[in-house]
């Protein structure tokens, strides 16, 4: 008998919990098929329920609402920052992890250093830097930004590379085959799994920004923004009172296809910031 | 250190090495820089080494030297416009912008320290091609150098492109960044319209000044310390609740371990962005939280308690700087807890059973199992990655500013004098000075205490893991 | 002889206003009046120069064409496409593209690549500021920014009207708004940026709202609430310029003369405290108000035009709208000053086309394009043409404004103002929580807004 009242009483905290975890999400939910567009404060469920604002999101873009353009332009940046992101964090963290040079450890300390340094600090200056080049208000622009600096997060990487073992590569050594081509083909199929974390985590990276994007991509032009631009757009000031529930629709949607991957992404996750002395 | 002041030392006396005992060949190699290679008849490293010079060449000529000339006082010219009303067209002189200047001669000083780099490489390298010689050894062809590139010398083929990036986007700026923090660049000095120029330590001087008008001291060591005590607060109470949490529902008891923890994770799938910008309006001043506050008589309590102002109908949950900080460290558990629960399943996890098992068998409840093996353990594994995350939220930009901008007035005199917040890290501070008051100078130089502060903690903490690691384990 | 060409581009411009002025269509521009497309450039706004009787440098008409119409030598001038880049509020895009088609249409010999970006007034000065090259070349803003823009170099001055007299054919307050140091730098757009008072009529009598005493006696009956948004120091000045203390922009253009402090000081301080004390009277931001106003809590505002229709919406019938209140301040009734606000369009210096860009601010500004934006979002007109129409003096928001245009000032304030003015807003509206005394809170405030700027 005790023990069921404690079973019944373990679930029903969870169950609170969770509630307590999920009401902003159901809020965000059920607001984006509310039809009043501005911030309703007496209800939490609308009074009147309609599929006008994802409508509005997809079906009528003017000059502040251009969803599809914004998901179409984060979207390539995004595969763009992903591909070149991960190529640079495998270059850097095989060479830290499994090539011996002088200077290697001191190496590492400096770029772990320079990786602590928040973006925000220096962005004006990453904004002049670009301009010089011309490469402002362009989405190459926003690439670079996102990738550029990517091969200082090796560390997690590295961490995974660690532990494949080097009588492999040994091996390989020894029948004549280049460090080139043991890295292609012994390491890099053998780092998989870290290989989709690398991809997924900066795949997600322009789709969470909006400090460098707004920065960057300053037209005023609503065609060349990012998603998190253009809804961060939809809640200033002028524009919160009509456009509150289109936000939360922009929100829903661009939620579904980023919790798919990080549910993904998660299994990785821990063994990557645990530096793989976990094994899942 | 001795040892790298032993290779400071060693570095340079190859080059004296290779000027004393270079033949001529070695010799020419200092002013033109394929000689020695043509020497030992390596023509295309010669021919490249030559280019290599003559791009420099070209580069000081026409970019380096126009601008390191004005970078002692950043530009003179001051920007003039005349507009011709007549054919309606407008004529600007040749104006000096005191930031391209900044910017230019840094990445010029920086390419000339690349070059000289270079250049000592090439010495050295040239003279060892006549040592080679000299003892009849075999000297590389073209073909063999290229090959060294993806065996002994793989790392640079790797290491080349990922370091062009990090140069441009992390260590430029960053450069840009201290050296702004020496200049009176703010919003009275902005170019193009406006020179700006060097002032020495007076920026450093001002951020720890206290005085009537200039409260940029006092201003410092509140955020300061908000910061530092925020940074402790988030990442204890996540780490502590993420822990809990895992054991909670990882218990053999608990039904459906995987849903509950899928339930969890679906908050912090969707977009920060999104989710703290909607918080925000979940708690705003006449935000729905209110509104249900208010009809439960949760605010008229919280009044008579005295807990909220009396002239206020309601909570005021991120106006209040009390209210404000306890909500924004709530909300950052809120944020916060799946991730650490995630991280503290895995590891739990691997928990050697074996020590629970025979813990339990002296007689240890459960609370001194979690004291005495739980913790230790999960410290152990994930130590490096606390200190990141403590490194994280001092400059944890995201949940301050997207929960308090536009919302949160401070109350305090004189951080409004120096644009600050109770409520803001020195991150945030700094974010306002640059984009709102356009206080470039000031928000250098605290991005350089920032900068130091981190660096600081990452030390500490990394190399101990670098030094001790278990990066041979495996090997 | 500079003087002179001026002289006569004033002459000019001001027959080729008057003309607009008397046929009121936007359309009707030089250019749009040339005969035929296929006519040489430099021969079309010839066609309108005998127009311009006053002008005394009329020779030949081709060696005017050539010498004296400025717009006809940037026609002649202009070869290839004209890239221009505008800025207007989001809530002013559809509107800004019509305006633009007819500008294009108006010229018809000339290639324009318009593009229309969305940037809101009131915050136009955060972007340009960041980079002025980058930011449009027109573009609209509210005209409490005019200073730090010219400041930065981000104005084109005004210096020679074309098809219409900015100066005189706008009301007079708002070409104030529009210069700095006696030189005009904008092209003023609307005179309803400022704040004035919207009631509920069915809580409020025409004559509870002359005291915001009696208001918030009234209200806290009907358990309704009264918004201002307190805290910011754009609102607050309205308490202490009604009691006749001062707030001013010193001649540097950077530093502030600051007199709350003073005697009576005190006095507002407490008055605010007093008021708000209640809870009826309540600090809340302009996005609050415009749900607060829809839930029905608040029946009374403090705020502009740019609620008017939320208000309207909400109240209905009872919609009205007046000059703000008196308060009681040391025993004797004060009326609530406020700050007058207009919305000015400017013409980016760093543009590769500043004639044209000119041109196309004169135009987005010009009666019927102000005509135009009243009818279509009830903004009120700063063109004095434009304004004089019933169907503006007949606007109760507009007609408020009005009222309150004798106690409103010109916003001239240094940048030090804003962060001071709004931490002792927010101290005054919470009750002065550290029981603080209002004279030193005052001195502090005071102490900030008049800091110097290095």
């Amino acid at each position: 008998m005790k023990k069921t009242i404690q079973a019944i009483l373990r679930h029903v905290v969870l169950l609170l919990l969770a509630v307590v975890w999920l009401i902003p999400i159901l809020w965000l939910f059920v607001t984006s098929f509310s039809g009043y567009k501005g911030i309703n404060t007496s209800h939490f469920f609308p009074e009147t329920w309609t599929l006008d604002n994802y409508a509005q999101l997809f079906l009528r873009a003017d000059s502040i609402v251009q969803y599809n353009k914004w998901f179409m332009n984060t979207f390539v940046i995004a595969v763009f920052t992903c591909v070149i992101s991960t190529i640079l964090v495998l270059m850097v963290s095989y060479t830290m992890s499994k090539l011996r040079f002088p200077g290697r450890k001191s190496l590492m300390s400096f770029s772990i250093i320079l990786n602590m340094f928040p973006g925000v600090l220096s962005m004006i200056a990453i904004y002049f830097i670009l301009k010089t080049f011309n490469l402002t208000n362009s989405h190459i622009g926003m690439i670079i930004v996102y990738s550029a600096g990517a091969g200082l997060g090796f560390l997690i990487c590295k961490g995974f590379m660690d532990t494949i073992s080097v009588s492999l590569s040994e091996a390989a050594r020894l029948e004549g085959a280049s460090e080139a081509k043991i890295f292609f083909k012994i390491i890099i199929p053998l780092s998989k799994p870290i290989i989709v974390y690398t991809v997924i985590s900066s795949f997600l990276i322009p789709w969470g920004d909006f400090v460098f994007a707004k920065l960057m991509l300053n037209s005023g032009i609503a065609t060349d923004w990012t998603v998190a631009i253009g809804l961060f757009n939809m809640l200033s000031k002028s524009m919160i009172a009509k456009y509150f529930s289109v936000f939360c629709a922009g929100g829903v949607v661009i939620s579904v296809p980023i919790s798919i991957l990080f549910l993904i992404m998660q299994k990785f996750y821990v063994e990557g910031i645990t530096g793989g002395s976990v094994k899942g | 250190m001795k040892k790298a002041l032993n290779a400071i030392g060693n570095y340079f006396k190859n080059i004296g090495i290779a000027f004393v005992r270079g033949d001529v060949w070695v010799k020419l190699s200092a002013v033109l820089m394929g000689a020695g290679y043509f020497a030992r008849k390596q023509v295309i490293n010669g021919i490249i080494m030559f280019l290599v010079e003559a791009l420099f060449v070209v580069l000081c000529a026409g970019y380096a030297a126009p601008n390191l000339a004005k970078f002692g006082t950043l530009g003179t010219v001051q920007f003039e416009q005349v507009f011709d009303p007549l054919t309606m067209t407008s004529t600007v002189n040749d104006y000096d912008n005191s930031f391209l200047i900044l910017l230019n001669s840094i990445m010029a000083l920086f390419l000339i320290l690349v070059f000289v780099l270079f250049w000592i490489a090439n010495m050295k390298a040239v003279y060892r091609l006549q040592v080679q010689k000299e003892n009849g050894e075999h000297i590389n062809t073209f073909k063999e150098d290229v090959q060294a590139l993806f065996n002994e010398k793989f790392h640079i083929t790797l290491l080349t492109l990922p370091a062009i990036g990090i140069i441009l986007m992390n260590i430029l700026p960053i450069l840009v960044l201290v050296a702004v923090a020496f200049t009176n660049y703010d919003q009275q000095h902005m170019p193009p319209s406006a020179l700006f120029t060097w002032v020495g330590w007076s920026n450093f001087k001002n951020l720890f000044t206290d005085s009537v008008t200039v409260t940029f001291g006092y201003s410092f060591k509140k955020v300061l310390a908000w910061t530092l005590e925020w940074a402790v607060l988030a990442t204890f109470t996540t780490y502590i609740g993420g822990i809990l949490l895992a054991k909670f529902i990882n218990n053999k008891k608990t039904k459906l371990p995987k849903m509950w923890r899928t339930l969890f994770i679906i908050a912090i799938a969707v977009p920060q962005f999104v989710t703290l910008l909607l918080v925000r309006n979940f708690f705003a001043d006449s935000g729905i939280v209110n509104t249900f506050c208010t009809s439960i008589g949760l605010t008229d309590f919280l009044k008579n308690v005295g807990l909220v102002p009396a002239n206020l109908s309601y909570i005021p949950f991120l106006t209040n700087p009390g209210w404000a900080k306890v909500m924004i460290v709530i909300i950052n558990i809120w944020v916060g807890i799946p991730y650490q629960m995630l991280i503290a399943t895995g590891v739990l996890m691997n928990i050697p059973e074996d020590q629970i098992e025979s813990a339990r068998i002296d007689g240890a409840n459960p609370f001194q199992i979690f004291v005495k093996i739980t913790m230790p353990y999960m410290l152990f594994v994930t130590g490096p990655s606390l200190i990141t995350d403590f490194v994280k939220n001092i400059n944890n930009f995201n949940v301050i500013y997207l929960l308090t901008q536009d919302v949160y007035v401070t109350s305090d005199q004189l951080l409004a004098n120096s644009n600050a917040k109770e409520i803001d890290l020195l991150v945030t501070w700094l974010f306002r000075l640059t984009n709102e008051y356009y206080n470039y100078k000031m928000a250098s130089v605290i991005g350089i205490i920032v900068f130091i502060i981190c660096a600081a903690f990452t030390l500490v903490t990394f190399t101990r893991t670098i030094k001790g690691d278990k990066e041979e384990e495996f090997q | 002889m500079k003087k002179k060409v001026l002289a006569t581009l004033l002459a000019t411009a001001m027959t080729a206003g008057c003309l607009a002025g008397c046929g009121g269509g936007a359309a009707e521009t030089p250019a749009a009046e040339a005969p035929a497309a296929e006519a040489p450039a430099a021969e079309e706004p010839a066609a309108e120069e005998p127009a311009a009787e006053e002008a005394p440098a009329v020779e030949a008409p081709a060696a005017a064409a050539e010498g004296t119409d400025p717009i006809a030598n940037l026609i002649a001038a202009t070869t290839g496409t004209v890239t221009l880049k505008v800025w207007a509020s989001e809530e002013d895009q559809d509107l800004t593209t019509k305006l633009l088609d007819e500008f294009k249409a108006a010229y018809p010999d000339v290639t324009f690549d318009i593009t229309l970006g969305a940037e809101s007034e009131s915050t136009a000065k955060d972007t340009v500021l960041t980079d002025v090259e980058a930011a449009a070349d027109v573009y609209a803003f509210a005209d409490d920014q005019i200073n730090e823009l010219v400041k930065a170099g981000a104005l084109q001055e005004v210096a020679a009207n074309y098809t219409f007299d900015v100066v005189n054919e706008n009301a007079t307050g708002a070409v104030e708004a529009a210069a700095v140091d006696g030189k005009v730098y904008a092209y003023p757009m609307t005179a309803d940026n400022g704040y004035f008072m919207f009631y509920d009529s069915s809580v409020f009598s025409e004559s509870d709202v002359q005291s915001l005493e009696k208001m918030v006696e009234v209200a806290g009956a009907a358990g309704k609430k009264i918004a201002m948004d307190i805290s910011n120091g754009w609102y607050i000045y309205a308490f202490f310029q009604g009691a006749g203390l001062e707030l001013t922009l010193n001649d540097d253009g950077l530093t502030n003369t600051c007199t709350w402090n003073a005697a009576g000081g005190t006095d507002v301080a407490q008055a605010i405290l007093d008021l708000t004390a209640s809870g009826v009277l309540v600090d809340m931001s302009d996005e609050d108000m415009a749900t607060q106003i829809a839930e029905g809590n608040v029946a009374a505002c403090v705020n502009g035009t740019w609620r008017a229709e939320t208000a309207a919406e909400a109240w209905g019938d009872n919609y009205a709208a007046t000059k703000l209140p008196t308060f009681k301040a040391g025993g004797k009734d004060c009326q609530m000053s406020s700050y007058s606000g207009y919305k000015l369009v400017g013409v980016n210096p760093h543009s590769a086309n500043v004639g044209w860009s000119m041109l196309l601010a004169e135009f987005l500004t010009n009666e019927a394009a102000q005509t135009a934006r009243f009818e279509a979002r009830g903004l009120g007109p700063s063109n004095l043409a434009a304004a004089s129409s019933d169907a503006v003096m007949a606007n109760p928001a507009i007609s408020a404004l009005a009222a309150q245009a004798a106690y409103a000032t010109p916003q001239r304030v240094g940048a030090n103002f804003w962060s001071p003015a709004e931490t002792l807003g927010q101290i005054l509206a919470s009750g002065n929580p550290d029981g603080t005394d209002l004279q030193e809170l005052l001195d502090t405030t005071v102490e900030g807004i008049t800091a110097p700027v290095e």
